[in-house]
């Protein structure tokens, strides 16, 4: 007999579902594990939480064939919401059990039929061959680590620059030559392709790149000195992108605060004061003061106030012309980065256009990569339905486009399944919602896998209404600039790990509307909670997606039949799983941080990229689990950007200045007339 | 405002030595109330030195809240609280160098209330655009980043 213990990773959002041949010990602490009893070899899991007893528990089967699940811990787990400790419980498969901040699913799985795939992700897991879920001590450092082949592309398309990148693979970047650890620029001229240079590069050109990029502007770097390689024009082309998949259009509020302005690193004025200024001279004098009244007194009176996605762009697209993003903007897929022999780096790059193959090299001193979200992934057992069916109408993710939903509901009614609680579930709630005024019959199936009673740290509590938990950001505000943020940079690696799990999580912003919604929806009947794990999604015959559920009690199979199945999951943070990164990565053994993500210092600099007088720095999303939590924000991103751009002055990078006091009035007031930097 | 407890002494000492100081001098001059008088400056010291012990007590209290957040809402109430003490004390039983004969009610509650909403204001204006580190350092406007190891 087996045990399959899956839940979600409180951080990354990614879901763990390793087995496990029972006996299974599970604690804190590796060795106050038995790795044998009763003469059988035993399996061993480890949880950091603080939380969870150095030897929490021990499950095994019975002589009569039953699984057992002895608690030994001094905190107790609870089982389906009861509490046990110190004692013995029957496992019949289907429970949720919870230990510290963990909700784990139980499945007993026969030796037989186990599934080959899931135990990947517990050799992937740090590469233990063993079944044996060991968090590193520390880094994770490259020769412990085993290699993780780029995963089969998902079906769901998101980065154009990769689809681009396979159709034109072959002899670029010349692999001979990038073979070397180090280049020297006689063998990259050797090829006879241009080789350009500058002081300053940046990777991606996105919203993390814009802010890097304006912040070096800020401080005394002129437009000559920078350049950014990117495949979009705008730099939120693919956030843009992402939010109107997700039904965020222009005019609609983003979750963000007032002062996350990647248009302006001081974030003042605000947006809210922006908009109230605006409002009051249109002469909506209540709605000016309401903006006002909620920047005063969010969260405790009002809802929190988000700007409009419309007027961050607008905005954006004006500091963009002020300092010259344009004149920087270099056309390009990134295909590899190298150090070179005189303490730069080199990025091959490709601004290959329709009919025309254009290979170039970009030699630059100080290089920042950010490069957004690695990839899009389906739930497993989603992907699963669509390369078997090759249905690609009735399960969508989230963050594909996916409108003929609402449309075919509006028309025809229906049922929708949607999977994940997070921003993304609120605003498909909302889109439903929107829809029912004009089609009544439409119901909405929303599972869960386990009941959510809201996370604790220290003295406080997360609110949790109808099972959806409430934050006004990602994150708890104060790890942007609080006493968290100061705490978690503190930290040691695992202490951070331990930190980020009880601060994230799925969470959703509290807005009146939508708890409105989902209160409307409980009472009238459309709208239903189900709790469980998904074992397979099939069609049925009348060739609709038929989701089949194992119960929280007694191993019971519910059956979901919906038009529509929405994964409203997160989006793929693993480095590895990127081309480009995973490149990088193996080339210079990269150590990764405990969640496997890029390992940056305090001032995200990549340390063992550095070459002589060379730096680089990543910012964003592929940095998540390391010195600052919030890194995939506008104000996290600029926090990146301003920590780099410091540490960049300390090392007298040129035309650097420290920015403080009356510079920083005099810059102010240049952004405040729209002047050049 | 998310700010650690060093940060809030920081900026209270900083706003109140800057902002706090050109606000009194209209009524140090004697431009309103009962005439002149340095007491006003005895005044802003009183409110550092008793509000850096009440941060202690907001900081505690802000460990509540799950954001670890301070919103505008209790930067007033905290405001509030702190002129009715000191108020009260300076009638009641007095402080040295502001003896209870030379505490005019109205005059203080002009004077605090100017005070205080100059340093609200500045707060969110004046300290981010003179440090742009202040608000990633939880209020912190002195000092640099800490060297990373690397
Ligand atoms: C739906 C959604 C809503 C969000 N809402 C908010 C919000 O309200 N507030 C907030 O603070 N944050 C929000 N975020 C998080 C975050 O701020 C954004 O995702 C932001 O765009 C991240 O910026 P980035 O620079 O890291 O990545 P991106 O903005 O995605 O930029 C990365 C860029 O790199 C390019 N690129 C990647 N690889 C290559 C390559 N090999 N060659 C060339 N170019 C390449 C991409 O094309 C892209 O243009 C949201 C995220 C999502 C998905």
């Amino acid at each position: 007999m087996h045990i399959q213990l899956s839940w979600e990773d409180p951080i990354t959002e990614e879901q763990q579902e390793p087995i496990f041949p029972l006996p299974l010990a599970f604690g804190r602490d590796l060795s106050q594990l038995p790795s044998r009893w009763q003469g059988q070899e035993v399996s061993r899991a480890v949880f950091t939480s603080r939380e969870v007893s150095r030897y929490h528990a021990l499950i095994y089967c019975s002589e009569n064939g039953q699984v057992i699940y002895e608690d030994r811990s001094a905190n107790g787990s609870r089982i389906n919401g009861k509490k046990i400790r110190q004692a013995r419980q029957v496992l019949t498969g289907g429970e949720v059990v919870q230990f510290g901040p963990y909700n784990v699913t139980v499945s007993l799985v026969a030796s037989a039929d186990e599934d080959p795939d899931a135990t990947l992700l517990t050799r992937a897991h740090r590469g233990t061959p063993t079944l044996l879920l060991e968090p590193p001590t520390d880094l994770i450092r490259p020769d412990t680590r085993t290699p993780i082949d780029i995963p089969p592309p998902s079906t769901v398309v998101f980065a154009p620059e990769q689809i681009v990148d396979s159709r034109a693979a072959g002899e670029f970047p010349p692999p001979q030559l990038f073979q070397a650890e180090h280049i020297s620029l006689a063998a990259l001229r050797a090829t006879g392709l241009p080789v350009e240079e500058s002081e300053y590069l940046a990777l991606g050109g996105g919203i993390g790149s814009f802010v890097w990029v304006d912040t070096l502007r800020i401080h005394g770097v002129k437009p000559e000195q920078i350049r950014v390689i990117s495949i979009a024009q705008k730099p939120y082309e693919r956030y843009e992108r992402l939010l109107n998949n997700c039904q965020i259009p222009r005019w609609k509020r983003i979750r963000s605060g007032s002062d996350s302005c990647p248009d302006n690193i001081w974030g003042w004025p605000g947006y809210a004061l922006r908009e109230a200024w605006r409002s009051f001279f249109s002469g909506r004098v209540l709605e000016a003061l309401g903006f006002l009244w909620q920047v005063f007194s969010e969260p405790l009176l009002a809802d929190t106030y988000t700007p409009r996605a419309g007027d961050v762009f607008t905005a954006m697209d004006r500091e963009a012309a002020r300092i010259g993003w344009e004149q920087m903007l270099c056309y390009g897929n990134i295909r590899a980065i190298r150090k070179t022999e005189d303490g730069r780096y080199v990025v091959a790059y490709s601004a290959t256009r329709a009919g025309h193959t254009d290979h170039r090299f970009r030699v630059a001193k100080y290089v920042h990569l950010a490069t957004g979200y690695p990839a899009i992934k389906l739930l497993k057992d989603l992907q699963e339905f669509r390369e078997q069916t090759g249905d690609l109408k009735s399960v969508v993710h989230g963050y594909e486009p996916h409108s003929h939903v609402y449309e075919h509901l509006e028309k025809h009614g229906g049922t929708v399944l949607i999977r994940g609680f997070g921003i993304v579930a609120s605003q498909v709630m909302e889109r439903i919602y929107e829809a029912r005024k004009v089609n009544p019959r439409i119901s909405v199936v929303h599972l869960s896998r386990s009941p959510k009673s809201g996370n604790r740290f220290g003295r406080a509590k997360r609110a949790v209404e109808n099972h959806w938990e409430f934050q006004p950001y990602n994150w708890p505000k104060a790890t942007w600039g609080g006493d968290l943020r100061a705490m978690l940079e503190a930290a040691t690696p695992l202490e951070r790990r331990e930190l980020l799990e009880l601060w994230g999580g799925t969470t959703t912003a509290s807005r009146r509307k939508w708890r409105r919604a989902v209160q409307e929806g409980l009472q009238q009947g459309w709208y239903s909670i189900l709790f469980g794990k998904v074992e397979k999604v099939e069609l049925d015959n009348k060739g609709k997606p038929v989701t089949y559920i194992q119960g929280t009690h007694n191993n019971t199979q519910v059956k979901v039949e919906a038009d529509f199945v929405i994964d409203c999951t997160g989006l793929v943070s693993d480095p590895m799983t990127n081309p480009l990164l995973n490149d990088l990565i193996s080339h210079y053994h990269l150590p990764l941080n405990p969640h496997g993500r890029l390992h940056v210092s305090n001032d995200f600099e990549l340390v063992e990229m550095r070459n002589r007088e060379g730096r680089m720095y990543a910012a964003g999303i592929i940095t998540l689990g390391g010195p600052y939590a919030p890194v995939d924000t506008f104000l996290g991103l600029q926090y990146c950007a301003h920590r780099s751009v410091e540490h960049l002055v300390r090392v007298r990078a040129p035309g650097t200045k420290t920015l403080e006091g009356i510079g920083s009035l005099w810059q102010w007031c240049k952004w405040a007339l729209n002047l050049k930097p | 405002m998310t700010p650690t407890l060093i940060g809030r002494w920081q900026t209270r000492i900083f706003l109140l030595s800057t902002v706090g100081v050109l606000a009194s001098l209209p009524f140090y001059f004697g431009l309103t109330g009962h005439g002149g008088s340095f007491t006003y400056f005895w005044v802003l010291l009183y409110v550092g030195l008793f509000g850096c012990g009440w941060d202690v007590i907001y900081n505690y209290l802000m460990g509540y809240m799950w954001d670890h957040d301070w919103p505008g809402v209790l930067q007033l109430l905290a405001g509030i609280w702190e002129g009715l003490f000191l108020g009260t004390v300076l009638m009641v039983i007095g402080l040295p160098y502001i003896p209870t004969q030379d505490f005019y009610l109205v005059d203080f509650i002009l004077h605090y209330g100017f005070v205080w909403v100059g340093i609200y204001l500045s707060s969110w204006v004046v300290m981010r655009i003179l440090f742009p580190r202040w608000r990633f350092r939880g209020g912190e406007w002195l000092g640099k980043w800490p060297h990373s190891p690397s």
